[in-house]
């Protein structure tokens, strides 16, 4: 029962060495294949994105699987070993799965609450579910991880509210417009925001984006970038009149957009809305054409300014996800905890019912008299008692409250109860508490004092 | 017997705020939930009062403030449930626990005058009621976009910009229950116009022969539905939408408001039947 992850991310790895261990370079498949040749491991998940790198795996023995793992990683991305390893983390039992559900729930994302991450991870234990490298255990810890995600996204505001300036302009044309299939859109100028901007207008179907530059070989190359049309810049002033969306970034020294010109383009529309995002530095539209009735005017600085306070929205939404965290991870890890116990509770209960048959057996002399239905009122009896008898341990072994109480538990009943060797919990469990008990509690192995 | 309907209307509105603060999903549910049951528990008592007085309890202005309140409650969710908006219930809910007050506490059914006897009032009454619910709707809608344009304007997005649908859905949702009442509007004027021109010359009611276009109830309804005509007029003509058709609907669902509470009670001689 021992969870571990192994990994790099943007908190530990600069970009150059995040990018030289991308396991979708030589594909996440082969990764799991040759980690199960490598290390023997049954139950492992790979999960690969830009920001991060990381091996899932559990186990039933514990940590020497940690350094197989590191050298894997090394050799598969051919990396040397003393170069990546001061940027890989490890992490056991319930670190990993409160890792797992942090990275999950966005909490460790570059971007607070990012909502890509959600359907990566899925992606990641797809892969490894179909090629069969996933148990009860992987199974589980990701389910409850997706359960997370989910539950953060939609109870708290962490992942709530545009945090880049070209998705802050798209949620505002959503919230004028509504759906941005069918609307028109005019990009004047160019440049790196112009043409995200552009690019994200594009993702939300809209009808068509028409590209202006002085330069009308510049606008004929953005417009094939973004499947759009190259409108020639005397045009500007006519083509406002049926457009919805209008995004300058020309920074040229002169108002591109006077009021007066908005005003006029405005009265052919009567009252339907445009929006203008005007991103030039300096601004390319005369900042009085907002007081225009249905003339939604965005500059740059407001942009960024309803970024910031998004952000600053989603940091005040962390504890709340954190705490879900913490909720779902205990949840888990009573889970986990409750399976180790059931090789005992296995083992007990085919003592008592060993012990039962037994002496069925040996009173069956005694019991030949009785009616057919008088012995199978005994049979009844004697299974009830032994039923009752259980019912309450079985419950306290499931309830321990770690792996060290599992296995001395496990290490107790079969003393007890004289269980045969291999009947109560794995090899593993007695070993780890025969070790203890010898070792006494003050010099525990670190393995088991870091969890 | 108009209680129980206020007790859950006022659980409703309740959860409605608190959706609208926390958006979680499962006040939302509640807020739902306990307006539909509201609705089914009012639709009892109306039927129950039914069949106590052998009519519909439309007359007086409790029995038709009760009937307003039901046909407002059903209005809203079905927008609710074709739209899948939420938002809107924190100012009709609360609007309709505030109304529902007058009928939980003066719980008599009028008596209805032999003059009122008779299909045509039925309709007219009903007709009204239809159209006063979806003009509330329309008010409450364009309420909520003027606050997201105010949001927007000021470039400075926040509670309604993360709540309501966008301008273009509100305008939308505003001007198609603009002309779905001002349908009511009509037929339910029409309506009276045939029965009074009916029973108003053999009638010895003194309300009846008050009924003149001078009445200040008529006279106000006629203002309403000249407003409600003017913003569809102004739509199609001059293509008046966003924030004018809003200020008109907000406009003309005031004035039917003056109608129904203050001059429902003290300031008609004509349609005062209780």
């Amino acid at each position: 029962m021992h969870l571990f992850l192994l990994g790099a991310s943007h908190h530990s790895a600069p970009v150059d060495l995040r990018e030289r261990i991308d396991f979708a370079r030589r594909g996440i498949p082969e990764a799991l294949d040759e980690i199960a040749d490598v290390t023997g491991l049954a139950e492992v998940v790979v999960l690969s994105t830009c920001n991060r790198a990381e091996i899932y795996t559990h186990s039933e023995a514990p940590w020497p699987v940690a350094d197989a793992l590191a050298a894997f990683m090394s050799a598969f991305h051919d990396v040397p070993e003393p170069e990546l390893a001061p940027h890989l983390y490890r992490r056991q039992g319930a670190d990993a799965a409160r890792h797992l559900f942090r990275v999950v729930a966005g909490l460790d994302s570059l971007v607070v609450g990012e909502p890509q991450i959600l359907g990566q991870v899925k992606d990641a234990f797809a892969v490894a579910s179909e090629r069969g490298f996933t148990g009860a255990a992987l199974n589980r810890l990701f389910h409850r991880s997706f359960t997370v995600g989910k539950r953060v996204r939609s109870e708290t505001g962490l992942g709530e509210g545009a945090v880049s300036v070209s998705y802050a302009a798209i949620s505002l044309a959503r919230k004028i417009f509504g759906e941005l299939t069918g609307r028109r859109a005019l990009v004047v100028g160019a440049g790196e925001m112009a043409e995200l901007t552009a690019t994200h207008l594009r993702s939300q179907n809209i009808g068509r984006i028409g590209v202006a530059n002085r330069s009308a070989a510049r606008a004929a190359t953005l417009a094939a970038k973004v499947d759009g049309v190259a409108v020639p810049w005397e045009g500007i002033t006519s083509e406002l009149t049926t457009t919805d969306i209008v995004l300058t970034a020309t920074g040229a020294p002169r108002w591109l957009l006077t009021r007066a010109q908005v005003a006029e383009a405005m009265q052919p529309r009567r009252d339907r809305p445009l929006f203008v995002i005007d991103i030039g530095l300096p601004r390319d539209v005369e900042p009085s054409a907002s007081e225009l009735e249905q003339v939604f005017l965005y500059n740059i600085d407001d942009l960024q300014s309803i970024v910031r306070e998004n952000l600053a929205r989603r940091q005040a939404q962390v504890d709340r996800a954190e705490l879900m965290v913490r909720e779902e991870v205990d949840g888990f890890m009573r889970w986990l905890r409750s399976r180790g116990a059931i090789p005992t509770v296995v083992a007990l209960r085919r003592h008592f019912e060993r012990t039962r048959q037994q002496e069925l057996e040996r009173l069956a002399p005694k019991l030949a008299p009785l009616s057919p239905s008088a012995k199978a009122r005994v049979e009844e009896v004697t299974r009830l008692l032994v039923e009752k008898l259980l019912s309450s341990p079985t419950q306290q072994l499931k309830a321990a409250p770690d792996e060290d109480a599992v296995a001395a538990d496990a290490d107790t009943i079969s003393r007890l109860f004289g269980l045969d060797e291999g009947e109560a919990g794995t090899d593993e469990q007695r070993r780890v508490s025969r070790e203890r008990a010898a070792v006494g509690a003050a010099e525990r192995p670190s393995a088991l004092r870091n969890r | 017997m108009n209680a129980p309907p206020l007790a859950l209307y006022l659980l409703a509105a309740i959860a409605y705020a608190v959706h609208f603060g926390t958006r979680s999903a499962s006040s939302g549910r509640i807020a739902t939930v306990s307006l539909v049951f509201g609705a089914l528990v009012h639709t009892f008592v109306i039927g129950m009062q039914t069949m106590q007085v052998g009519h519909v309890p439309l007359v007086g202005t409790t029995g038709a403030i009760s009937a307003f309140v039901w046909v407002l409650g059903l209005a809203y969710l079905y927008t609710e449930m074709t739209t899948d908006e939420r938002a809107m219930g924190i100012f009709i809910v609360p609007l309709m626990t505030v109304l529902q007050l007058i009928p939980a506490i003066s719980n008599s059914v009028a008596a209805r005058p032999p003059v009122l006897e008779s299909r045509w009032f039925e309709i007219h009454v009903f007709s009204l009621l239809v159209a006063y619910a979806t003009f509330a709707l329309a008010c409450v809608i364009s309420v909520t976009y003027v606050l997201l344009f105010k949001e927007l304007k000021a470039k400075h997005p926040g509670v309604f910009f993360a709540r309501l649908p966008s301008l273009h859905v509100l305008d939308g949702m505003n001007g198609r229950a603009v002309t779905f009442g001002w349908v009511f509007l009509t037929l339910g004027l029409v309506v009276g116009a045939i029965w009074l021109v009916q029973v108003q010359p053999g009638a010895a009611d003194p309300r009846v022969q008050a009924m003149s276009l001078f009445d200040p109830k008529i006279f106000i309804v006629l203002l309403c539905w000249l407003v409600y005509t003017f913003s569809l007029y102004a739509r199609r003509a001059f293509g008046w939408g966003g924030r004018r058709a809003a200020w008109l609907s907000t406009v003309g669902f005031a004035i039917l408001m003056l109608n129904f509470v203050p001059i429902g009670y003290f300031g008609t001689s004509s349609h005062n039947f209780y």
